[in-house]
């Protein structure tokens, strides 16, 4: 019996049988890329870089304490602040993030006490060049526009209140957020 | 043996030469799956002697660790096996909580067990799905890549990243499950095993795999346990020695599984290892996927656990019998994290993962030291190829399963 099934190829038409099986009914799982179709990433995905947009001032909502500058493991954030001689608060000078030396941990959005720093969903994003990969503050609220006219206000990033983390991990300004 | 520089020199400068062949294969071979080089001496195709030499993709993954603070080296170790990164992600949190004494919550544990089983079937099928390719079989693999697909889908739904996960962190995970995952998982388990049959019916029995795969690189149990081989090369001769069943960590004391083992120690028992493991997983995520429900509302990080940004220094007053008015507090340092060291195993997809972590009370490790499987498994491959034809060489690097970013660190 042994040496007929070795005779016949009978192991070898069965693998065939499932291949031909799978061209002719199975529905085809690769996707054409650009042309037709273009993957949505699941929300929380973390992609280029976006400082959020207050809607009140036009300007970003960063308070310069530093905490993403420090919690960074490759130092790619690099922030330069003075101090207003009136109010006596930090105002954000300069803001830059390196995406090239992001390794896109999503740290710095889950230190953020207010939520100004955010990896958005956006995956497709090229330079010429280096400097067109190191975002500046005024780049970053641009990469910002162009991503909330694609979501749905209000806007909130899983990073932002991490699902099931102990309320004693969130400053007080992430407890009762709820979106932008 | 003499050195290969030598011999490249003298090979270049005669016209004959009665000794053997000397050959390099890789860095840039694509079988050796990354930069590994083996340098080959060969009788006619057999192979007398390989030298490894590795190095190529050397980051310095140990030495960085110690710049780094306790949470922000998790994301190092994503870097290591970067194909099953939440496997290597658990060992590092691990040690550090050990470390800490940290008591991990019922639900994270369950969320650790369910991403590091996914991460052993996405090690399983691109492993399945390359060596099958370099012993000849196309189809396999681009089934493998598909059902890899689906799971590296769901983990962009638990933590954002397909391949660098950083999922879990010091003291639990990361971020809470949704239902929508919970679901899709539970769709996952429940299609996966006929997948697996279906990979069978392609190889299992085919005459070129069973030529390709029986009587290669066989490793008597004895000689496995010299070599240092762990995971289901290890299991493959048929030691039944798993870290999951000896040392339970995580939730695995509390879920049933088999250790599958081998009896010959060939290339095809240790695929018949790691086939019997994707079901064994499979099962392992059903199992904790029930338990979820139990756990629903718990927290998924300790209450004692460090804040990513962990401070550089911390001071506690210092003791004086009378408070004094109008002095400068001046407190006293206290270290951020205990004193000692601390030592966690696991067992990670390509075999036993070991991290060693000294610490001097800083809140950066004042050592780390990463014992890897993929960098005792290349050690064995001379003992493996020897008397082994060149084309036998490929299916010996494809069966160890070695990823060199993993040997290299």
């Amino acid at each position: 019996m042994k040496i007929l099934e070795k005779a016949l190829l009978i192991e070898i038409l069965k693998g065939l049988a499932l291949t031909l099986r799978k061209m002719l009914f199975a529905k085809p799982v690769t996707i054409q890329y650009y042309d037709k179709v273009r993957p949505v990433p699941a929300p929380g995905f973390r992609g280029r870089h976006a400082l959020v947009r207050d809607e009140k001032t036009g300007d970003t909502l960063c308070i310069a304490c530093l905490r993403c500058a420090r919690v960074c493991p490759s130092k790619c954030i690099h922030i330069e602040y003075e101090i207003d001689p009136q109010t006596k608060r930090r105002k954000v000078v300069k803001y830059e993030i390196e995406a090239l030396r992001c390794i896109y941990c999503g740290y710095c959005e889950e230190v953020c006490p207010v939520n100004a720093l955010v990896l958005t969903e956006w995956y497709e994003y090229v330079g010429f060049t280096r400097d067109d990969l190191i975002f500046d503050k005024e780049k970053l609220l641009k990469n910002w526009d162009e991503f909330i006219v694609t979501q749905k206000r209000p806007y909130m990033n899983p990073f932002w209140k991490p699902r099931g983390i102990p309320e004693k991990f969130l400053p007080a300004k992430k407890r009762q957020f709820t979106g932008v | 043996m003499a050195t290969y520089l030598e011999i490249n020199k003298k090979q270049v400068n005669e016209e004959k030469w009665e000794e053997p062949f000397y050959i390099n294969m890789g860095p840039q071979h694509p079988s050796t799956h990354g930069v590994l080089r083996l340098f080959l001496e060969l009788e006619g195709e057999t192979i007398i002697n390989c030298t490894p030499i590795i190095g190529y993709l050397h980051r310095g993954v140990e030495k960085l660790g110690e710049t780094l603070n306790y949470n922000q080296a998790i994301v190092l170790s994503d870097r290591l096996d970067y194909i099953a990164s939440a496997a290597n992600n658990t060992a590092f949190a691990l040690a550090f909580e050990k470390l800490m004494g940290l008591e991990v919550p019922r639900r994270a544990k369950l969320l650790r067990t369910i991403v590091c089983e996914m991460a052993r079937i996405c090690n399983h099928l691109l492993w399945l799905a390359t060596h099958a390719l370099d012993i000849g079989a196309m189809t396999v693999f681009l089934y493998c890549f598909r059902d890899r697909e689906w799971l590296l889908n769901i983990y962009e739904k638990i933590c954002g990243a397909r391949l660098t996960h950083s999922y879990v962190r010091v003291g639990g995970v990361r971020q809470d499950f949704t239902q929508e995952i919970i679901d899709e998982l539970y769709k996952f388990t429940e299609e996966f095993p006929p997948r697996i049959y279906d990979y069978e019916i392609l190889i299992d029995v085919n005459r070129i795999w069973l030529k390709r795969t029986k009587g290669i690189a066989v490793v008597p149990p004895e000689d496995a346990i010299n070599l240092g081989l762990t995971g289901p090369c290890l299991r493959g001769s048929g030691i039944a020695y798993d870290v999951r069943k000896f040392r339970p960590y995580d939730a695995y004391g509390e879920v049933d599984f088999v250790v599958p083992t081998g009896k010959n120690g060939d290339t095809y028992d240790r695929y018949r290892v790691r086939m019997e493991e994707l079901r064994q997983s499979n099962s392992i995520i059903r199992q904790c996927l029930d338990k979820l429900p139990e756990t629903q509302g718990e927290p998924v990080l300790a209450e004692n656990a460090p804040d990513l940004l962990m401070p550089e220094k911390v001071k506690e007053p210092k003791p004086q019998p009378v408070p004094k008015k109008g002095v400068i507090f001046r407190g006293v340092e206290k270290p951020i994290v205990p004193v000692g060291e601390a030592f966690a195993s696991i067992e990670s997809p390509k075999g036993e993962l070991a991290v060693y972590v000294v610490s001097d009370g800083s809140n950066k490790p004042w050592r780390l030291r990463i014992r890897t499987p993929s960098f005792v498994h290349i050690s064995a491959i001379p003992y493996m190829a020897k008397n082994h034809m060149v084309a036998d060489l490929i299916a010996i690097i494809g069966t160890l399963d070695i990823v060199l970013g993993d040997s290299d660190r």
